[in-house]
């Protein structure tokens, strides 16, 4: 009797945390360079209380659990801006940045400068290049970065352009070992190392935005919370049901 | 249940989104307005199941964790520095910037603030001032009876004084460039202040170094294109709507636990 509650519980408990999962989707659909999440179930069985006593095709019951989260990393749409140091990634790469607690990773090509000139992210940490941060000089003008992330500008009144150098780009050989940790960053988990990538290209002046498919998260979400009502009510006929066999079958006649 | 406070955060953002487009839209016809996007950032994650942890004593690890995120945050809105259009107005103190530099303004209280509207007149003293009535640094005092105005490209300023047949020269606009122009803060009026962010302003000659070349008798209109920030109102809208939908799915969720054993 208890199992179906329990199973019921179960999957209640996985749905609420699918619903965080496309809430979080929902909440980045305008996040430049987010990559959607999705979910992973799985059966897992227990053996009942008392073994012995059940039939054998009662013994196991099976529970459902959320596995893990596996990120959707097909290419978002590009969005072209115009900005000069706004940079998509077209192909599985990521930025290499600098922050306070070591090297991440990020699909988020809005690009600005600090007052150094120093070339760094929206939240100010410094993107890295192949040797290490790059940095502009006061008098350099019409930045242009191209495919392969040379970033190069016209200094003063030269004409020719001078190189300030060339983004990191890197890839993992397994994407899923890229891990979220907000603020459009990865980290590398699981001691993956990041490889340099040769194979993506830099388009100047677009912006990847987010690949959350907007149609799907709300038909999941639809799914979601249908799914989780038609178990609420598994659960009340369930207990409807012990009302009922406690109340007849505890019913002793005077 | 954090879907509730996940999309609160979705909604907030795009409240915001909206409020920097119909901001920009506003201003479509300010001279010299620089339109701001807003940016997002993903929150924290809570990494429920850590990828590439150990799965067994064999060594196998985990191929995916279970990374439950916590929503959307705004990280700024970021002014897009791109050049204007130029339009002819054919008025001698109407002055554009072509390049990188802001004209230079003294405030009353003897500041500078910075601006790229060169909407300029004189006072009653001859000198070249804002619209609001504040000088263009260098101070430049046209002499009376001075007719034929002309700034050419450098920024000097050159008339005609009665008697004279020829032009000379009486001063010239110098232009003040920033290492990270996005980095300066808006005070309205079409003006900027240096913050620490932008960097030490650096005064120099019109049309040298990336300085830019001034226009005379045009005004930069506003970078903003209308038909993008019509495209990005809708998706800013929607996303909205989408996140309300969120918290109304959540909603109903509780209310079918909070149903259940009346």
């Amino acid at each position: 009797m208890e199992n179906a509650l329990l199973v019921g519980l179960s999957r209640q408990m996985v749905l609420e945390r699918q619903l965080d999962v496309v809430a979080n989707n929902v909440a980045n659909v305008n996040t430049n360079g987010f990559k959607a999440d999705q979910q992973l179930f799985e059966e897992y069985l227990t053996s009942g209380a008392h073994e012995d006593n059940f039939q054998a095709s009662d013994r196991r019951v099976s529970y459902v659990q959320d596995r893990g989260t596996y990120r959707d990393v097909s290419q978002g749409p590009i969005q072209s801006t115009g900005n000069p140091l706004d940079v998509a990634i077209n192909g599985s790469g990521y930025l290499a940045v600098q922050t306070a607690d070591g090297e991440r990773y990020t699909r988020d090509g809005n690009l600005h400068l600090n007052n150094t000139g120093q070339l760094v992210t929206a939240s100010g940490d410094a993107v890295l290049g192949t040797g290490g941060p790059i940095v502009f000089q006061p008098t350099d003008h019409d930045i242009t970065i191209s495919p392969d992330g040379t970033v190069t500008v016209v200094e003063g009144a030269n004409r020719a352009d001078s190189i300030r150098g060339k983004l990191r780009i890197v890839n993992f050989a397994d994407p899923q070992a890229a891990q979220k940790q907000g603020n459009n960053l990865y980290a590398a988990a699981g001691g993956a190392v990041p490889q340099p990538d040769t194979k993506s290209t830099i388009q100047q002046g677009s912006i990847e935005k987010s690949n959350v498919n907007a149609v799907g998260e709300m038909s999941h979400m639809v799914e979601v919370t249908r799914t989780y009502q038609q178990i609420a009510t598994m659960l009340q006929t369930q207990s409807d049901l012990r009302k009922t066999a406690i109340e007849k079958l505890a019913d002793v006649p005077a | 249940m954090q879907a509730l406070h996940t999309a609160a955060t979705g909604m907030a953002a795009q409240e915001l989104n909206v409020q920097v487009i119909s901001n920009n839209i506003a201003n479509l016809r300010t001279t010299g307005f620089k339109k701001q996007t807003a940016q997002f950032q993903d929150l924290i994650y809570e990494h429920v199941r850590r990828v590439g942890a150990q799965a067994s004593d064999q060594g196998t690890v985990l191929p995916v964790g279970i990374d439950v995120g916590g929503g959307v945050k705004t990280v700024g809105t970021p002014r897009s520095m791109t050049q204007g259009t130029l339009s002819q107005t054919g008025n001698d103190l109407d002055l554009s910037i072509t390049g990188e530099g802001f004209f230079k303004v003294l405030m009353p209280d003897g500041t500078f603030q910075y601006t790229r509207d060169g909407t300029f007149q004189m006072d009653n003293q001859g000198r070249i001032v804002t619209a609001q009535g504040n000088p263009v640094q260098p101070t430049i005092t046209i002499p009376q009876n001075a007719s034929g105005i002309t700034v050419n490209a450098q920024g000097q300023v050159s008339v005609t004084l009665p008697g004279s047949t020829t032009s000379q020269i009486i001063g010239t606009i110098q232009l003040t460039r920033f290492i990270n122009k996005a980095g300066l803060q808006p005070v309205g009026s079409n003006q900027y202040t240096d913050t620490p962010s932008s960097g030490q302003p650096q005064d120099g000659a019109a049309n040298a170094e990336g300085y830019g070349s001034i226009t005379q008798g045009s005004l930069e209109q506003a970078n903003v294109d209308v038909v993008s920030e019509m495209s990005e109102l809708i998706a800013a809208q929607r996303a909205y709507e989408m996140n309300a939908k969120v918290i109304t799915a959540a909603d109903q969720m509780m209310q079918s636990t909070t149903a259940l054993f009346r």
